[in-house]
């Protein structure tokens, strides 16, 4: 059980919307609510701003696919053992 | 990067990567194997690595250092060369995949190797930019998905691979 409570979309503020729209983009799904991770990231814009556009530079197109690079980012949580 | 037949290509990658580096960081006080008195075995899978890692002169480390059982480091070899070689993913990716695994485990000597082995393939400073990118970011993402201990809700994304096991009956 997660140590906060995650709020649902309606409790952020209109900014985080935008943000969450993006999500449902980069994911290409629709989720009944943000992804968890989503709605952390947009507790805190000042944060969840910059770390979320380090995420899509690193995560565009490039010498690798988007594909390609999911499949790293899963590697890499699978190595540091996160079940989320 | 549908179908279930790449992610077991990439966890072997995955796993005979650490293992490697395990070796490679790990067993040290072994000492490696002094090749030019070793027997004619070892020094024949001494060749083919160095072949299939592009007429380098270094032998990894680790396997320098598992030769002291020729018969089992010939069987981790073939392994390894199973799972890095061109097959649905390709070779330049699973060195990609074995750098991330290097980084994200601190094994600076597999790091190093993976690097090289990635720029050799092709691989240029904007590529290992963004596998380092991707790498950092989700180690990131991944600490503090533990921290608040989230509960995963992707999983619905990814369709069910139907399809049976290498030479397997349909279901």
């Amino acid at each position: 059980m997660p140590t906060v409570r995650l709020r649902s979309a309606a409790e952020y503020p209109a900014a985080a919307q935008k943000l969450f729209e993006l999500s449902r983009a980069w994911f290409n799904h629709d989720f009944a609510e943000p992804p968890a991770m989503s709605r952390v990231m947009a507790w805190d814009p000042e944060f969840g701003g910059p770390h979320g556009r380090a995420m899509k530079r690193a995560m565009g197109p490039g010498e690798f696919t988007r594909g390609e690079k999911e499949m790293v980012a899963a590697v890499v949580s699978g190595v540091n053992a996160c079940e989320y | 990067m549908t179908g279930d037949a790449i992610w077991y290509e990439a966890a072997q990658v995955v796993g005979i990567t650490n293992a490697l580096n395990v070796a490679a960081d790990g067993l040290g006080a072994l000492g490696p194997v002094d090749e030019p008195g070793a027997p004619a075995e070892t020094r024949a899978l001494f060749a083919e690595i160095r072949a299939f890692y592009g007429g380098s002169a270094d032998v990894p480390q680790g396997f320098r250092f598992i030769a002291h059982d020729p018969a089992y480091a010939a069987e981790v070899w073939a392994a390894a060369r199973h799972a890095y070689a061109d097959n649905r993913l390709t070779r330049r990716f699973k060195e990609a995949l074995a750098f991330a695994v290097s980084v994200t485990t601190r094994s600076a000597s597999g790091a190093a190797f993976h690097l090289a082995e990635m720029r050799r393939l092709g691989v240029g400073q904007p590529g290992v930019m963004e596998i380092a990118g991707v790498t950092q970011m989700f180690s990131s993402y991944t600490k503090m998905a533990d921290t608040l201990q989230l509960e995963p809700d992707m999983g619905s994304i990814a369709p069910v691979d139907p399809t049976p096991a290498p030479g397997g009956p349909a279901q």
